[in-house]
């Protein structure tokens, strides 16, 4: 609502004094980011060193953003899609190129990883990566070892064989409730390409997960860095970031519960959080500012410090704290990392298939 | 209870009615006019909004979604009008299961709020005045924090390591802990507790007013305490039981956080679906097409309702 | 009893008490609603408690219905001991001061109500409501709901309710209360008939003096949870026999005085208030000396401008104001001393007006036997 207002009161000063937006109040930048994924003192420096006001707002899935950007008229003039999301939101027309003249400090990026999200954003034209993270198994190392006899999970067999996810039914195993990052990580253990949109890949990464089904406790995004924590599961197919954070929180909270995270060595998937500049966003300019400041890489690195999610930037990398930069679960080794695989956006048609599938293959119905 | 009782009316409603163009006729149209306002842009605009997207087709644009309305050459307006939305919801039998899980769920839970609620109401409507209110504040008290708390606290207490499943296996009635997370009984135990209040509060509203010399006259006439409350009190509080269930019932039917969390992967209901519809297939008319289709769904059953309940009561 | 044409025939005060309260003390905490009371009323009684607003006469009634059980003592009807016996066991019913009706029931569910209850058969049921509302000529509002009544109606139709189950008591708590002054007339004669006809025992409670002294065979006057008086309403009008039971009865003027001379057959009492001597031709057993006082009815009074020969009690006084109440005067007499006191005279006579003015000078006199001597 105030958005809308706002939006309509700069149209009509747009139309009547006929002068570009941003000349108006040009001090200011409205991010929207995912909450707690910026060091503490990253956008009071900014403001200080600029002088731009920032209002920072946050959410916490990527369908909220999508929902705001797709109504329109949000008011944002930087947001931070997953790069798979940003795809289809791009295809909408909703982000404005970027302008790399202004990106003085592009050139400290990853051209390895800027190669991977060009696969979503055709030569990088919209999106600057953010901080990236993979998709594999966290797990209660005690109830790992006492079912299974191991003490780290390198296979995605723990799960997709049903005769040993059933070992582990009795502890509980939980599942992110996505389907395209679900399915796309059996595909990826079948050895099939996991962007694939033919039916028969599908019906295939259905099947394999319908084999896990009946070992699976919950499907749910975000549920389980609590429960991993706790204890109240022992095996789940989630975000490296989260799992870290509850192995971060069973630390704090000393309950004897001990937490590992891999990427099998079949692979896995690999995610970017990316950001972006909208195309109706009022602060342009001061969004370009914004972006070359978050890409100096001492900047970059107190993020990654904060948050524990690797950054894309070769500058940055070395200037990370080393319990950080070492840790497998943040910076896979080069091994891990030409085994993973990145998500490409689906079309509208196989969205609904694979939605439809997620669900049948859920509840049955 | 038969028609003709309704025809005749008692003669002391007749001075009552208000002339025509009288101001207390114009007082009362402005007092109605306040609440119809109030439906018109809470309830109807936003439905013909959602209404409208319903009949649109999905498209990658903002907002992504087809104008039922376009100007071909700026001359001619072209209408584009699209049902299969609501034909799908045929053609799939996901929808209809959700729907049916949904008002199954939606209808046990109510039940049974109505009935542990009822003894609540009353007898907190049979305390003094003065410590009723102790009563209420009792049953409103969860209501301050965020139902989201509220949630968060049952998955505590019923998680395997949580507080039941300690108790009982520290006192070895069980060896392993019972999974009452991620089941049925979880989500209907939330729904019934988060829903409680709505039950509790109409009920006691016409348990209040209910005249105790109505329950002496029927112990007087030979009614022991269940006859009478079957005969005399329930039917009397037959307004608050219609109100309370309507409260229960219609959120519960769309209820999406309370499945989604204590709920397990296979229970079905029509707010994951229109989650789905519009976050993961990000086909908006589809989401407005369930949308509608759960409005129809839960208002039929309300005015059923509304006038069985208006029935029973005469003139109410 | 299965006749609605039943009467009170055999039935009568000689026969064993019917109800007995014995001893019945009823306390809410420190409150004392019912202070000890014994009270035997018989078979086919029309019994009426009078009292004010907190005298104890509803708790007595619900006390009797079952609703209420008393703190001490015990009540029985028929001979049998009603303690620990629910409302819905008792052969009793009750007649409500707000009638009680259901609303979201006909008249006649209403009034079939306890029949069914008592497990009458369909068929008969009907037959017994429609005798009944017939009885008290409410059989066209059989399929009216009670909002659709007028309030005699709704009367009519609870006293129809309350009787259907034959009780062998009615209980009636102000059953006239609701209902403006001529119907409430009307509605006396009709209830008295109705229980001259079933022969049912009745228990009223009312405040009202007027409706008690019409309607009861036997009344019991109560005061602060106590009974004060039983007797037949001409008994207590004429004997009271205390102050209270004197002026809670009809009006009456009262005289402190000093009993003076106390005779077997009669008694001398100075009262300073009238500034005379009177004579009442009953004794007391009091001493001399005692402070007592003189009850007079003010239609017991004659007024005269001269002294009446042989009178034994005149007092003068000068006519201070008059009411014209159409079938009597009152007048109301300041005497020398400056009490006021209160006559009423027929008008015997259309024409004429009353024969005092305001300010005549006249003498109050009343024979031996029409004052009272109340020591308490």
């Amino acid at each position: 609502m105030q958005n809308l207002k706002r939006g309509a009161f700069a149209a009509l000063i747009g139309l009547a004094v006929a002068t570009p937006l941003n000349a108006a109040d040009n001090k200011v930048l409205n991010i929207f980011n995912w909450s707690d994924y910026v060091a503490p003192n990253t956008i009071a420096d900014f403001e200080k060193a600029t002088g731009i006001k920032v209002n920072y707002d946050v959410f916490d899935s990527n369908e909220i953003l999508e929902a705001k950007l797709l109504a329109g008229r949000s008011n944002y003039d930087i947001v931070v899609p997953t790069a798979s999301f940003l795809e289809r939101q791009a295809k909408a027309g909703i982000f404005r190129p970027l302008d790399k003249s202004k990106l003085e400090n592009y050139k400290n990026l990853d051209a390895e990883l800027l190669a991977r999200i060009a696969q979503n954003d055709p030569k990088n034209t919209f999106a600057i990566p953010y901080m990236w993270g993979t998709i594999g198994i966290g797990y209660n190392k005690d109830k790992i070892k006492e079912r299974l006899g191991v003490d780290t999970i390198t296979s995605w067999d723990v799960l997709f064989k049903p005769e040993m996810s059933a070992k582990l039914k009795d502890c509980g195993i939980a599942v992110l409730d996505s389907p395209s990052e679900a399915i796309g990580t059996a595909l990826g253990y079948l050895g099939i390409d996991p962007n694939s949109e033919k039916p028969e890949d599908l019906a295939k990464g259905t099947d394999l997960m319908k084999q896990l089904r009946p070992n699976v406790k919950y499907f749910h995004s975000s549920q389980y860095i609590n429960d991993l924590a706790t204890g109240a599961i022992c095996a789940v197919v989630g975000y490296n970031g989260d799992i870290l954070q509850a192995r971060t929180r069973a630390e704090e909270a000393k309950n004897g519960v001990s937490i590992g995270f891999s990427v099998p060595q079949e692979g896995g998937l690999m995610w970017f959080d990316v950001m972006a500049i909208p195309k109706d966003a009022p602060h342009a300019e001061n969004a370009h500012i914004f972006l070359n400041y978050i890409l100096k890489p001492e900047v970059t690195a107190a993020i990654s410090d904060k948050v524990h999610y690797a950054n894309a930037s070769t500058a940055a990398t070395p200037l990370v704290s080393p319990e950080v930069r070492n840790d497998p679960g943040t910076y896979p080794s080069a091994a891990v990392r030409s085994k993973l695989f990145t998500m490409k956006a689906h079309s509208a048609k196989f969205d609904r298939l694979l939605t439809r599938a997620w669900t049948e293959m859920k509840t049955g119905k | 209870m038969t028609a003709n009782a309704h025809l005749e009316q008692p003669a002391r409603a007749a001075p009552g009615t208000p002339r025509n163009g009288s101001p207390q006729q114009f007082g009362r149209q402005a007092v109605t006019a306040v609440p119809m306002l109030w439906l018109l842009v809470f309830f109807a605009l936003p439905f013909v909004f959602v209404m409208k997207i319903s009949l649109a087709e999905a498209d990658i644009a903002v907002p992504p979604y087809t104008a039922l309305l376009t100007w071909v050459d700026n001359k001619i307006l072209s209408i584009h009008i699209d049902l299969s939305k609501y034909l799908f919801l045929f053609e799939d039998s996901l929808y209809l299961a959700a729907y049916l899980g949904s008002l199954k769920i939606a209808a046990v839970s109510t039940i049974f709020c109505l009935f542990i609620a009822f003894p609540i109401a009353l007898f907190i409507a049979r305390q003094k005045p003065e410590t009723r209110i102790f009563w209420l504040a009792l049953v409103m008290l969860p209501f301050w924090t965020s139902m989201l708390l509220r949630v968060y606290a049952w998955i505590g207490i019923l998680q395997s390591n949580g507080i039941i499943n300690s108790v009982l296996l520290e006192l070895g009635l069980i060896h392993e802990p019972l999974a009452l997370l991620q089941t049925d009984f979880a989500v209907y135990l939330g729904i019934i507790y988060s829903y409680l209040p709505f039950m509790v509060l109409p009920l006691y509203a016409t348990l209040e007013k209910l005249d105790e010399t109505l329950i002496e006259a029927s112990a007087d006439l030979g009614a022991r305490p269940t006859t009478s409350f079957l005969t005399v009190t329930l039917p009397l509080a037959l307004p608050g039981v219609v109100a309370g269930c309507v409260m229960v019932f219609v959120p519960a039917v769309g209820e999406f956080v309370i499945p989604a969390l204590m709920g397990g992967p296979d229970t079905l209901m029509i707010g994951r679906v229109l989650w789905d519809e519009f976050f993961s297939n990000r086909d908006w008319p589809m989401a407005s097409a369930v949308a509608i289709v759960m409005l129809i769904v839960l208002v039929v059953p309300v005015m059923l309702l509304r006038s069985r309940g208006r029935h029973s009561l005469g003139h109410g | 009893m299965t006749s609605l044409a039943s009467n009170r025939s055999a039935a009568g005060p000689a026969d064993a008490p019917f109800v007995r309260i014995e001893g019945v003390t009823k306390r809410f905490g420190d409150f004392v609603a019912v202070n000890n009371i014994s009270l035997d009323i018989h078979r086919s009684e029309l019994f009426c408690l009078l009292g004010g607003s907190g005298s104890g006469k509803s708790t007595l009634l619900r006390m009797l219905a079952g609703f209420e059980h008393p703190t001490e003592g015990r009540i029985l009807i028929d001979g049998q001991d009603m303690t620990g016996v629910p409302p819905y066991e008792r052969p009793v019913n009750m007649m409500f001061q707000s009638y009680a009706l259901f609303p979201h029931m006909t008249v006649a569910d209403n009034v079939g109500y306890g029949l069914r209850r008592a497990g009458v058969a369909r068929r008969e049921v009907k037959r017994r409501v429609a005798e009944m509302l017939n009885l008290v000529k409410m059989g066209d509002f059989a399929h009216r709901k009670p909002d659709q009544l007028s309030g005699g109606q709704r009367q009519r139709v609870a006293l129809a309710r309350s009787l259907v189950r034959q009780p062998k008591l009615l209980l009636l708590d102000e059953p006239l209360g609701a209902l403006d002054k001529k119907l409430r007339e009307e509605t006396q004669f009709e209830l008295m008939k109705i229980q001259t006809q079933l022969g049912t025992t009745f228990i009223v409670v009312t405040h009202d003096q007027d409706e008690a002294m019409t309607l009861a065979s036997r009344m019991g006057v109560m005061n602060e949870g106590q009974l004060v008086q039983v007797g037949e309403p001409r008994n207590l009008y004429e004997f009271p026999s205390s102050r209270f039971v004197a002026q809670f009865i009809g009006a009456v003027n009262m005289f402190e005085g000093v009993l003076v001379d106390d005779e077997p057959d009669h008694v001398r009492i100075r009262s300073e208030e009238a500034g005379c001597t009177f004579f009442v031709n009953h004794g007391i057993s009091s001493a001399p000396g005692q402070t007592v006082h003189v009850a007079v009815r003010p239609e017991k009074i004659r007024l005269s401008r001269e002294i009446p020969p042989g009178a034994d009690n005149v007092v003068k006084g000068v006519v201070d104001e008059i009411a014209y109440l159409g079938n009597l005067s009152v007048f109301q007499v300041r005497l020398g001393t400056g009490k006021l006191i209160r006559v009423t005279l027929p008008n015997l006579d259309r024409h004429e007006g009353t024969t005092f003015e305001p300010s005549d000078t006249v003498h109050c006199s009343w024979g031996p036997s029409s004052g009272v001597v109340l020591a308490s």
